[in-house]
C-alpha cells in the first residue's frame, strides 16, 4: 500500500527544539551543539497506522521567528498540518507558538495543528505551569516532549499521522 | 548604449559573464512531463548530490518539496537545504502541460545569514539565561541577606543567653551545691534540719534543671517542642511555690497569700516542667519588683482549663513598655533592676508551646497582674508503631507506588500496607502516568530519581491532563530546590530519603484524607 504524503510544518521560536525534534523522529539523534536554521531542510518519514494506510510526513523544519514573514508564508503553503513546538523552559515560547498559529491560520484554515512542549527533560527549569497546558488541552492538543530523551516525541508526530489519515 | 541595453554588450563580456553566473550559481535544471517523469536534466547535478545516472531519490525529495502546490502555477521556494547539506533556491517553472524545476545555489548566501542570524539567536537566548539568573541570583542573594541577619540576631542572642546563663545560673549553683555537701556531713540526724536540707536541694535541683531548660531556649532553633504531659498535683505545685517564695516575700515584709480552686473533677494533665517554670516565673517577677504590699497567687482548675493569675502590688509596667516585656533581654519598666531579663519571654514562650494564653494589666506604682491559661494537654501522641497500627480509618484507600529500585519499593508497600493502603506497585514513570490516569488512585507516591522520564516529568504530565489526585513525590535530593522544583511540577507533598517514618506516616495519612481534591471529575486521557 502506497503511504499517503503530507506536508507538516514545524513551527515556533527559535532555539525551541524543532531541528531537534525531527532528527529525533527521523534520524533518531540528538546533538547539544545549537545551530539555527536558515531558510528550510525538508525531511520525511512515514508512519504505519493500523488498519489504515500508511502516512508518509514530509516533515519542514523552517528556521524559528516569533513572527511569519513571507518567506514563512512562502513555506507554508501547502501544508496540510503544523506542529508548533514551545520550549517549556521558556515562557514566552509558548506565547510566540500560539501567536504563530494564529498568523498561519489565514493561509492554512484547516490545517491539523500540534501543540509540542519540548524540553521535557529539563522539567525542573520549566516556566510554563501545568495548569496552562491542562486549559490548553481543551482546545489543542498537546504532547510533552524531549528531543533529548526521544520521550513524547513519536506520539506527537503519531497524533498528527493519525489526525491527518483520520 | 542604454543603462538596460544588454543586447549590445560586447561577445567576450557576455561569455565571461555567463561564465561567472555558472561559476556562482551552478544552476540544475530538470525538466518534467505533467506526472512527474523526469525528461531531461541539464546542469551541474553532482554540486546538489544528484545521482544524474540515477536521479530517483532526488525526484522524490522535489516532488515531496512541492507537495500541495499546483504544478501549473510558478513556484519559488527559497534557502532549501538538500541532503547534502548544500542549500539552494527551487524555483517551478510551468511550461505547458509539463514543468522544469531550476535548482540555483544559494549556499554563500546561507552560510552568511546563517552566521548572522546564529550569532543574533545565542545572544538573544544567552540574554535570555542572562536576565533569568540575574533574577535569582538577586532572589538568592536577598534571601541569604535576610538568613545573614537572622543568623547574626540569633547568634548574638544565644551568645549572649549563654554567657548570662552561666553567670546567673550556674555559678551560684555550684556554690549551693558545694555548701549543701558540706552542711549534710554535719548535720547530723536531727529531722527537722534534714527535711530542711532536703527542702534546699530539691529546689536547687529544680533550678539547675531550670537553668539546663533556659540553656536549650537559647539553642532556639526553632523545632518545635516536645511536650511531656503528666497527671499534675495542683494542690502540690501550690506548695511548693509556697515555701520557695514565702520566706522571699516575709523577707521583704511583703504579704504573700495562695488559692487553688477545683472546678473540674477530671485529672489535670500538663508538662509539669514548664508549668512549673511558668508559675516560678511569674511569682519570682512579682516578689522581685514589689517593695511594699503583697503578691497574690491564685489557679483555678475548670472546664478543662488552669487559670493562673499573679498578682503583685509592685512597680508596675509602662505603657511604652507593655510590648517589650516579653522580648528577651529587656528589662523595660523593671529597669535598674537585677535579673536577666529572661523571665517573661520564657513565660511567653513556655505558654505559646502549651497552647495556651497570656495577658496582664499593668500600671506605674500599683502594680501588675499576670493572667495565663492552659488548656489541659493532649495525651501524648502514639509512637510511630502505634500510628501505623490503626488500620481501619485507612481501609480501602488505593495507592500507586513507582519506585525502580525493588528494596524501597517492597519497604514502602509492607509500610502502607501496614497504614491499611491497597498498595499497587509500577517500576517507571511512563507506567505511573498510564496506571495513574487509569485506575485514579487516591494517592500516588512516586520516586523523582526514576531512570528514563524522572518522576518530575511525570508529575507534570499527569497535572497537565489534569489529574487531581493527591500525588506524593519522594526524593534523595534534600535541597529546597529540589523540593520547590517538585511542588511546581505539581507534586502536593515531597518527602525525602532516608524515610523519617514518622513523618512518612503523618504525609501519608494527609494525603489519603486530601485524595481527589477535584471531586470526581475525571481527568482527560
Amino acid at each position: 500500500m502506497t503511504a499517503i504524503a503530507h506536508k507538516l510544518c514545524m513551527l515556533g521560536d527559535f532555539g525551541v527544539g524543532k531541528t531537534s525534534l525531527v532528527s529525533r523522529f527521523v534520524h533518531s539523534t540528538f546533538s547539544e551543539k545549537y545551530l539555527t536554521t536558515v531558510g528550510v531542510k525538508v525531511d520525511s518519514r512515514e508512519i504505519a497506522l493500523p488498519g489504515r494506510a500508511a502516512c508518509k510526513l514530509v516533515l519542514w523544519d523552517i528556521a524559528g521567528r516569533s513572527h511569519l514573514d513571507a518567506l514563512n508564508m512562502t513555506y507554508l503553503r501547502g501544508a496540510s498540518a503544523l506542529l508548533l513546538v514551545a520550549d517549556g523552559t521558556r515562557e514566552r515560547s509558548l506565547n510566540t507558538a500560539l501567536e504563530l498559529l494564529m498568523q498561519s491560520r489565514s493561509l492554512l484554515p484547516a490545517a491539523e495543528v500540534v501543540l509540542a512542549v519540548n524540553k521535557l527533560d529539563l522539567v525542573e527549569q520549566w516556566e510554563i505551569a501545568p495548569a496552562v497546558l491542562a486549559e490548553l488541552r481543551r482546545t489543542l492538543p498537546v504532547h510533552e516532549t524531549s528531543a533529548r530523551s526521544g520521550e513524547g516525541v513519536e506520539a506527537a508526530f503519531a497524533d498528527i499521522a493519525g489526525r491527518l489519515a483520520a | 548604449m542604454s543603462a538596460l541595453d544588454f543586447d549590445a554588450i560586447p561577445e567576450r563580456v557576455e561569455s565571461y559573464l555567463r561564465g561567472l553566473f555558472w561559476q556562482r550559481v551552478h544552476p540544475l535544471l530538470l525538466c518534467f512531463d505533467s506526472e512527474w517523469r523526469l525528461r531531461d536534466i541539464r546542469g551541474d547535478a553532482a554540486h546538489y548530490g544528484i545521482d544524474g545516472e540515477a536521479p530517483g531519490r532526488s525526484v522524490q525529495l522535489l516532488r515531496d518539496l512541492f507537495i500541495g502546490l499546483p504544478s501549473s502555477e510558478p513556484q519559488d521556494v527559497p534557502f532549501v537545504e538538500l541532503p547534502n547539506g548544500h542549500s539552494a533556491h527551487l524555483h517551478l517553472i510551468p511550461d505547458g502541460a509539463a514543468f522544469h524545476v531550476l535548482l540555483l545555489d544559494a549556499e554563500t548566501e546561507r552560510e552568511r545569514r546563517r552566521a548572522q542570524q546564529q550569532l543574533g539567536h545565542e545572544e538573544a537566548l544567552a540574554s535570555q539565561a542572562k536576565s533569568k539568573a540575574i533574577g535569582q541570583l538577586k532572589h538568592i542573594r536577598s534571601e541569604l541577606e535576610r538568613q545573614r541577619v537572622r543568623l547574626e540576631e540569633a547568634h548574638a542572642l544565644k551568645n549572649a543567653l549563654i554567657a548570662t546563663l552561666s553567670h546567673e545560673f550556674r555559678t551560684p549553683l555550684t556554690s549551693i551545691f558545694g555548701y549543701l555537701q558540706l552542711v549534710d556531713r554535719r548535720v547530723g540526724d536531727e529531722p527537722e534540719l534534714r527535711e530542711a536540707l532536703h527542702a534546699v536541694r530539691r529546689n536547687a535541683t529544680y533550678l539547675f534543671t531550670l537553668a539546663e531548660n533556659l540553656l536549650e531556649y537559647g539553642r532556639g532553633d526553632g523545632a518545635a517542642p516536645l511536650l511531656n504531659p503528666t497527671p499534675v498535683d495542683l494542690a502540690a505545685l501550690l506548695r511548693d511555690l509556697e515555701a520557695m517564695f514565702r520566706p522571699l516575700a516575709e523577707e521583704k515584709g511583703l504579704g504573700f497569700d495562695v488559692a487553688l480552686k477545683i472546678e473540674d473533677p477530671s485529672e489535670p494533665l500538663f508538662d509539669e516542667i514548664r508549668l512549673r517554670q511558668i508559675l516560678v516565673n511569674l511569682v519570682s517577677n512579682a516578689v522581685r519588683y514589689t517593695r511594699r504590699g503583697e503578691v497574690t497567687v491564685e489557679l483555678v482548675w475548670r472546664a478543662g482549663k488552669l487559670a493562673a493569675e499573679v498578682t503583685d502590688t509592685g512597680i508596675g509596667i509602662a505603657a511604652a513598655h507593655r510590648d517589650a516585656v516579653f522580648t528577651p533581654f529587656n528589662r523595660g519598666g523593671h529597669a535598674g533592676s537585677k535579673g536577666a531579663g529572661l523571665g517573661l519571654s520564657i513565660v511567653k514562650r513556655m505558654v505559646e508551646q502549651m497552647r495556651g494564653s497570656l495577658a496582664f494589666d499593668s500600671e506605674i506604682g500599683r502594680g501588675s497582674s499576670f493572667r495565663v491559661t492552659l488548656p489541659r494537654a493532649q495525651e501524648r501522641p502514639a509512637a510511630h508503631a502505634d500510628a501505623i497500627a490503626p488500620r481501619f480509618w485507612l481501609q480501602e484507600r488505593t495507592i500507586l507506588v513507582a519506585d525502580d529500585d525493588a528494596d524501597i519499593a517492597h519497604l514502602l508497600e509492607a509500610l502502607l500496607d501496614d497504614l491499611g493502603f491497597s498498595v499497587r506497585v509500577v517500576a517507571d514513570a511512563q507506567s505511573a502516568v498510564l496506571e495513574a490516569m487509569a485506575r485514579r488512585p487516591d494517592v500516588l507516591l512516586i520516586d523523582v530519581e526514576l531512570s528514563g522520564l524522572s518522576g518530575n516529568a511525570a508529575v507534570y504530565k499527569l497535572r497537565s491532563r489534569g489529574y487531581k489526585g493527591c500525588i506524593v513525590t519522594l526524593s534523595a535530593t534534600a535541597t529546597a530546590d529540589a523540593r520547590e522544583a517538585a511542588l511546581r511540577a505539581g507534586a502536593d507533598h515531597y518527602l525525602t530519603k532516608p524515610l523519617n517514618v514518622e513523618q512518612f506516616v503523618h504525609v501519608m495519612q494527609q494525603a489519603a484524607s486530601a485524595g481527589w481534591n477535584g471531586g470526581d471529575d475525571a481527568p482527560d486521557a
